[in-house]
């Protein structure tokens, strides 16, 4: 195998959907041509221009040429030294996407897939020796050219020089972070932040969103809400991944994985979050004299936002103050010491992320430090390690405790002063938002 | 008699990619992130720390907050009573900041300094902070009531070496390119998911607007908000220093060589006093030569055996001023810096690597934080742990920092 590989074409499938042009447009930084194909022409010509607004610069036309699958693949695919599929996440719809890629590849050329949710051994299954050694996950984050947290994940038979290239020219030519993780459902990111991320949604069926969210805030370590994410990622995506983590995985917070009814009824009358103009929250149209709204889980229905009272919670205020000044430890052990129903939920959520990403250390990645690097740059969320060295491991593995969860291992044996974040090049402080 | 040895121990530079605004962040948060960093990463206690000087432009202006060496009595109660103090010489206060300190420390008045630069710039809008950036020239002359001033300004440095040399936009796209293409390596760089190629710098439409006369977009170095700390120190706490962690104290970087000068204020009066002369900013170029004189390097590649500098971290507040700083560092002849662009002399693996943490341009410009950068950069360099932007072999590293069109220049030469 050549160790002198380079990246001079990149073929982009999918490249009408916002991952595929968001992709591509990434590519088109460091790589002289980039193929933008789709169904049809026009559709690829849609994502072209559509990269050429999201990364403001003409130049990206100059790099880029366009093409439909039944025109255009094979003689793009000839010359592709990397063939990035993004199309939909169906099965039904990369099969035969992947027969036309195996097709028409070049040996030893790579392919990546950005699935984010498809098994890749599956994806692998019943391909070529050549094209398996040569195929791998590679999960940019949307939108990628904001995002930089991205996983690496292998099939069983892909050739390591093939993940050590990826992983070099992404993280130094894209600017990329780059997580390598196994080939479990819903890799690393995805299987910590969207458990946390349901919880919550299965929360706010008795609170409410609005107090789940005041609860779960920016002060826990995370520059955007939990429900305000659901809404932003799509309620239909969200239930994509905890879906497959559900029917696929058996750990110890199975149902907290489980899709709440309400969403599934929702989601049916195709209630998907901000694209279809609104999920747990809903803006008022701009001009109107209405504010914005808030859902009701329980009835479906939309009520104002401003006919919601939440029960004072001081100490959040006190935390944004400390954390306005820098005072990070200061402000956690706030949060740690705080009495009330709130607190007290706030604490049990915080403990379950932390307890959760130590237990999946071994089964989706090698070290805390992958599952931090995908959290902290893939989720932009407090890395766990973040929380537990802020607020000291003795706080942590006690908040584990009172939220009724088994103390990881890693947290109850650690020595006395360990430092858990590996990261010296992250400020740990631009996770602690001070709102 | 010789000049007692100034040692740098290391220190810390926050992510200048944050927006401490969107994080609703107070400056004191900034400063206590930045002190608070490189007590962990260089292994310094408190109790260790004798006295602070804080660089920074214009708090007042940005963060209606002046009296900033105070702050940093707010980091931590070991600091409650220690000396400190503010230096201010627009963007090149923080070398201000690190002279004064290096002055101390060669008195023999103190064994362990912390420098600060700081700079708090997105609490306003870009029209208004480059309304204030405009103090840093003489304001009623250069910069009252014109949209950006100092573009123009730099713009016009161009303009003077296309008027005695003749000047190419593709070299200074290509020193854009360059800088866009290093900030990628550099974790803590504000510009690291930018998308920049030599296309784009290159372009002439309005996603690469126009800002200042030949200056676009592209050419620009970009305000952040951003701190750097750094510790100096004697050569008695560098050897206690080393010895306690099993190194040598030829292991610790020291400052080898400094210059410093300032040119009058106004950029015409600049361009006037050069107009014989051999280089466009003579005081600059002194400024350069002065630290290394001061380092016993005659020359940048060390020609005729002797010590050489292995790279520089210069000010490239804009294109045309890394353009200036190529030929005035003596990497080319007056005139000639398009063929150290032209040759691939400034990358990273070339003969003489320019910026290779991507500079002020890629890196990012919190103005009062650059010149302490720039100095925490070369430890960097020199101490092998720069990451992926390591210079290969780096014993000798020169920073240069100017304040204003070419006004103030301060000038390290940073070496093992």
């Amino acid at each position: 195998m050549s160790n002198q590989r380079s990246l001079e074409h990149v073929v982009v499938l999918g490249a009408n959907g916002t991952m595929g042009f968001g992709s591509a447009a990434l590519f088109t930084q460091a790589v002289p041509r980039v193929t933008f194909l789709a169904r049809t022409r026009a559709k690829a010509e849609e994502g072209l221009a559509a990269a050429i607004a999201q990364v403001r610069s003409n130049s990206l036309a100059s790099r880029s040429d366009v093409g439909s699958y039944d025109d255009d693949l094979a003689a793009a695919l000839a010359t592709a030294d990397l063939v990035f599929e993004a199309v939909a996440e169906d099965p039904a719809i990369k099969g035969p996407i992947f027969d036309l890629i195996e097709a028409h590849r070049r040996p030893g050329s790579m392919v990546a897939t950005v699935s984010s949710g498809l098994s890749i051994n599956g994806l692998a299954a019943g391909r070529s020796d050549d094209f398996r050694a040569n195929f791998c996950g590679l999960h940019f984050f949307n939108p990628p050219n904001v995002i930089t947290g991205t996983e690496l994940i292998p099939n069983a038979d892909t050739d390591p020089e093939v993940l050590d290239f990826l992983e070099t020219f992404c993280r130094t030519r894209l600017g990329r972070e780059m997580v390598r993780t196994e080939d479990t459902p819903a890799f690393a990111g995805n299987r910590v932040g969207f458990k946390v991320l349901n919880e919550c949604a299965q929360m706010a069926e008795d609170l409410g969103p609005m107090l789940v969210d005041r609860i779960v805030g920016p002060y826990t370590g995370r520059a955007l809400t939990p429900l305000a994410t659901i809404d932003l990622v799509g309620w239909d995506v969200h239930r994509a991944i905890v879906d497959n983590v559900y029917e696929n995985t058996k750990d110890e917070v199975h149902e907290t994985n489980k899709l709440p009814d309400y969403m599934a009824k929702l989601i049916d009358q195709g209630v998907l979050g901000r694209k279809t103009g609104g999920g747990f929250f809903k803006r008022a149209p701009k001009g109107s004299d209405e504010g914005d709204m808030v859902l009701v889980p329980a009835t479906g229905d939309y009520v104002p936002q401003s006919s919601i009272t939440l029960p004072d919670m001081p100490y959040v205020d006190e935390i944004a103050d400390l954390y306005s000044q820098g005072r990070y430890v200061e402000g956690l052990n706030v949060l740690c010491d705080a009495k009330g129903a709130e607190a007290a939920l706030a604490r049990k959520v915080m403990a379950g992320y932390i307890a959760y990403s130590f237990e999946r250390v071994g089964e989706v990645c090698e070290s805390i430090t992958d599952i931090d690097r995908i959290m902290g740059m893939g989720f932009n969320w407090a890395p766990p390690s973040v929380l537990v060295d802020t607020m000291g491991t003795a706080n942590a593995v006690k908040m584990i405790a009172e939220a009724g969860l088994s103390v990881p291992a890693a947290l109850a044996d650690a020595a006395p002063g360990t430092q858990f974040f590996n990261h010296p090049t992250t400020n740990a402080g631009r996770f602690f938002v001070a709102a | 008699m010789t000049t007692p040895d100034v040692y740098v121990i290391g220190g810390y530079q926050t992510d200048f990619g944050r927006n401490w605004t969107k994080e609703n962040k107070h400056f004191s948060a900034l400063m206590r992130e930045a002190v608070t960093g490189a007590m962990q990463s260089a292994d310094i206690p408190a109790g260790d720390i004798e006295s602070a000087h804080v660089g920074n432009f214009a708090a007042e202006l940005y963060c209606m907050q002046g009296h900033l060496g105070a702050f940093f009595t707010e980091v931590d109660p070991a600091f409650s009573g220690l000396p400190t103090g503010r230096h201010e010489a627009a963007c090149a206060s923080g070398s201000i900041a690190l002279l004064a300190a290096s002055a101390e420390i060669e008195a023999g008045r103190y064994d362990l300094q912390a420098v600060v630069g700081i700079e708090q710039m997105k609490t306003v809008a870009s029209s208004l902070g480059g309304s204030y950036l405009g103090t840093a020239a003489w304001y009623e002359k250069e910069a009252e009531g014109i949209d950006f001033p100092f573009p123009k300004l730099f713009g016009k440095l161009g303009d003077e070496y296309d008027k005695r040399y003749g000047l190419a936009d593709e070299h200074l796209a290509e020193i854009s390119r360059l800088n866009y293409d290093n900030a990628k390596l550099n974790p803590n760089a504000q510009t690291r998911t930018w998308y920049m190629n030599k296309e784009h710098a290159l372009a002439r439409d309005d996603m690469n607007a126009e800002v200042g006369g030949r200056i676009r977009l592209a050419d620009c170095s970009q305000v952040t908000d951003g701190a750097v700390c750094v510790f100096l120190a004697s050569r008695e706490y560098a050897e206690n220093y080393a010895a306690e962690r099993g190194l040598s104290i030829d292991d610790i970087p020291r400052i080898k060589g400094w210059g410093h000068n300032t040119a009058r204020l106004l950029f015409e009066d600049k361009v006037k006093e050069s107009r014989e002369a051999e280089y466009v900013l003579p005081h600059v170029r002194s400024t350069i030569t002065s630290a290394m004189e001061r380092a016993g390097i005659s020359d940048v590649f060390g020609e005729g055996g002797g010590v050489k500098i292995d790279g520089i971290e210069t000010h490239d507040c804009f294109t045309t001023s890394e353009y200036m700083a190529i030929d005035h560092f003596g990497i080319t002849a007056p005139g000639e810096s398009w063929k150290a662009v032209e040759e691939g002399v400034l990358e990273i693996d070339g003969k003489m690597p320019i910026n290779p943490s991507g500079g002020l341009i890629g890196a990012g410009h919190p103005v009062g934080a650059t010149g302490v950068r720039q100095l925490l950069d070369a430890h960097k360099q020199v101490t092998g742990t720069a990451g992926d932007y390591q210079i290969d072999g780096a014993k000798n590293i020169q920073t240069l920092n100017i304040g204003g069109s070419g006004t103030t220049s301060v000038s390290f030469v940073v070496g093992v």
